[in-house]
């Protein structure tokens, strides 16, 4: 029987800087896992612990993997400390993923936070695979400063593509910046151009950015079941067995951890 | 199969035909008065099969409190043997084997299965017990759960004043019995007539339980969770609550654990699987400072929302055996038998204690 604690072992083959404290690690693994948008994966350092990760880069290549991390406490601390070569390992991936077949026809709206547009990043990826399926793509990004903005060379590539349209705004500007200041909710406007009741909203970022931006989508007309939230929640096994991710009747690493606004609604602590 | 009698002074010789093929473990009352299971060395004096359930859940012998689930990660991508002798418990309860089927539930059903816990779940054997007694904190026939074996063992052992009814359960059990029949008498009628009468006396001790602390029982359970979950209740009840993580480790639902890495010896493909405990604050924490139950209030009402919310609705079973532990074990004396009768109360808006 197959141990779905033990991970699959792999090489950090290179490193990118984001912003100061994110970097974005692109893995080969020795056995290649393939994963759909949306799903994550626990990425081990031998010896120390594991964490999960949404990878980043486009499903469709295969043979290495990007995932895009903040330096936030003690695993990422350690990723961070890194160099290209070195060993890490992977188990996965888990979860259910971002449900494509059902965003066919439909305009997409994609509201992204901080390290939130990691996820993200590997959904447009696969949404351009197959632009033709949807009828529209806007994406809406939200950085605290425009230091603080991840994937700067892929935005500038994506505020050219014809394919989709991007807004990006920071929460406070600097001298060098140029373009929209403001919260995030801000970019999300009845008159952005969306045909909301035709449309889905997928929605990842830090907690309180997923919450007002939520509140907002529904001011504007959205269904609840039209958006789509990433439930980040303390995860250990990602297996639904260790009980840690648990909100109302699901286990976010299993049941998610991406869910319909309608699902969660009503339960406690899910903005947490 | 007929059933069979096993004289008192038998039992060290059935005990020692055990204890060839499995490491056994039987309970043996304490001077306080408390069941313990302990190993077999040599002799069984002490020994206590009827009583009531022991201190330690049977869970302990399955999910057990640290697991080494990886050494070597090429090494141990398939589950590894398990090099253990199987172990053979003796006087399990039925509110223990009802606890299991939440720990099946957990670790052998889904998309993923637990190969640690599947291994040492199948090669053990279950020696289960009446209950002879109750104590104060017993309440199991609230939840539904009978304090009899009824079924999940593979030998069932009565305690009668001067010996054992014995009878088959599995398989497993039926063979063993087999091949050491020598040992046993025919059961007789009065063997029977006699286990009726414990079982009934036993009966009556857990409904006077029951009717003296007022505890509810499970058709009033209905939503006591959903419409108590803003209730004051919950942090009147948790104010003793000094967040040792007792109640989670000795009940026999409670399954939540964490995964560990660490170094040994030089290797850094080690993995654990330790017990967690969700009264514990770091339990719901994320990175970033962010905590889904960062008052203990919350966390209580966690603990009795996966088992009286969670478990019935994605298993269809209260997560809760009424097995008392929770309580006996708790320094500041919360009470699972009082929660539910404020809860119950608080739902039906009376007044509670
Ligand atoms: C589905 C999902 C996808 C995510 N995707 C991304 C992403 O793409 N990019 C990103 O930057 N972040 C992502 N995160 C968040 C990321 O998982 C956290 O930032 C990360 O867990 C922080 O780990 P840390 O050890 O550095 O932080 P800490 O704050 O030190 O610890 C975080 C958690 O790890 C646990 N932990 C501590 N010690 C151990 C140990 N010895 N063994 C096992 N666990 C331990 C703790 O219980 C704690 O809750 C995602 C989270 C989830 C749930
Ligand atoms: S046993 Fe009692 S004191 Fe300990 S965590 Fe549980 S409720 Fe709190
Ligand atoms: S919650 Fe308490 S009474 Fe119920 S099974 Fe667990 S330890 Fe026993
Ligand atoms: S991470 Fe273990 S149950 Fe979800």
């Amino acid at each position: 029987m197959n141990n779905p604690y033990c991970p699959v072992k792999g090489k950090i083959i290179d490193i990118k800087e984001e912003t100061s404290n994110i970097k974005t690690f692109r893995l080969n693994l020795d056995k290649n896992i393939s994963f759909k948008t949306g799903q994550f994966i626990e990425l081990t350092v031998p010896g120390i612990g594991e964490a999960p990760f949404t990878p980043s880069s486009n499903p469709k290549i295969e043979d290495t993997m990007d995932v895009t991390i903040m330096k936030v406490g003690r695993v990422t601390e350690i990723l961070h400390g890194l160099k290209p070569g070195d060993e890490i390992a992977v188990r996965g991936p888990y979860g259910m993923g971002y449900p494509l077949k059902e965003f066919e026809g439909k305009e997409i709206l994609i509201v992204g936070g901080g390290v939130g547009l990691a996820p993200l990043r590997s959904l447009i990826l696969a949404l351009l695979n197959d632009r033709k399926k949807y009828k529209k793509l806007v994406v809406k990004y939200g950085s605290r400063t425009p230091k603080d903005i991840v994937y700067k060379d892929l935005l500038r590539e994506w505020a050219n593509n014809k394919d989709m349209e991007l807004e990006i705004t920071v929460d406070a500007g600097d001298e060098t910046w140029k373009g929209n200041v403001g919260l995030i909710t801000t970019l999300i406007k009845r008159d952005m151009g969306v045909d909301v009741k035709n449309s889905v909203a997928i929605v990842c970022g830090p907690p309180i950015m997923m919450k007002f931006s939520t509140f907002k989508l529904i001011d504007i007309g959205y269904e609840p079941r039209h958006i789509y939230l990433s439930m980040e929640k303390n995860m250990s096994c990602g297996i639904g067995k260790c009980g840690h991710c648990r909100i109302g009747p699901y286990y976010a690493c299993k049941d998610g951890p991406v869910f319909t606004y309608d699902k969660i609604s009503g339960l406690h602590g899910i903005w947490e | 199969m007929k059933q069979k009698f096993l004289k008192k002074q038998d039992l060290k010789i059935f005990v020692e035909a055990l204890a060839a093929t499995y490491s056994v473990y039987y309970p043996k009352k304490n001077r306080q008065g408390n069941f313990h299971l302990v190993p077999f060395s040599e002799g069984v004096d002490g020994a206590a099969l009827g009583g009531v359930r022991p201190f330690e859940p049977l869970k302990n012998f399955f999910f057990r409190c640290r697991e080494k689930v990886v050494d070597g990660y090429e090494k141990s991508e398939k589950a590894p043997a398990n090099s253990k002798r199987p172990y053979c418990v003796m006087g399990v309860k039925n509110c223990d084997l009802h606890g299991m089927r939440i720990q099946d539930f957990v670790f052998t059903e889904g998309d993923f299965k637990d190969p640690f816990y599947i291994k040492n779940r199948e090669e053990n054997l279950i020696i289960a017990s009446d209950c002879t007694t109750a104590i104060p904190t017993c309440f199991c026939h609230a939840l539904e759960v009978p304090h009899y074996p009824e079924k999940g063992y593979d030998i069932l052992m009565s305690e009668l004043s001067s010996g054992y009814l014995v009878e088959e359960g599995t398989d497993r059990g039926a063979k063993f019995l087999k091949r050491n029949d020598g040992i046993f008498n025919e059961a007789a009628e009065m063997h029977i007539e006699e286990r009726d009468h414990i079982r009934r006396h036993a009966g009556e001790k857990v409904e006077a339980n029951i009717a003296e602390h007022g505890i509810p029982r499970r058709t009033e359970f209905g939503d006591i969770i959903k419409v108590n979950l803003d209730s004051p209740i919950w942090e009147t009840e948790v104010k003793a609550c000094v967040e040792c993580g007792s109640c989670n480790a000795v009940c026999p639902t409670c399954h939540c654990f964490y995964l560990s890495d660490s170094e040994e010896n030089g290797n850094k493909e080690v993995r654990y699987k330790m017990w967690d405990a969700c009264m514990y604050k770091r339990f719901a924490h994320v990175a970033g400072g962010a905590n889904a139950r960062p008052h203990l209030w919350m966390r209580l009402r966690n603990r009795f929302e996966k088992k009286f919310d969670f478990f019935p609705q994605v298993a269809g079973i209260y997560a809760c055996t009424g097995c008392g532990r929770c309580y006996s074990g708790c320094p500041g004396k919360i009470d699972i038998r009082r929660v539910l009768k404020n809860l119950v109360a608080e739902k039906n808006g009376k007044k509670h204690e």
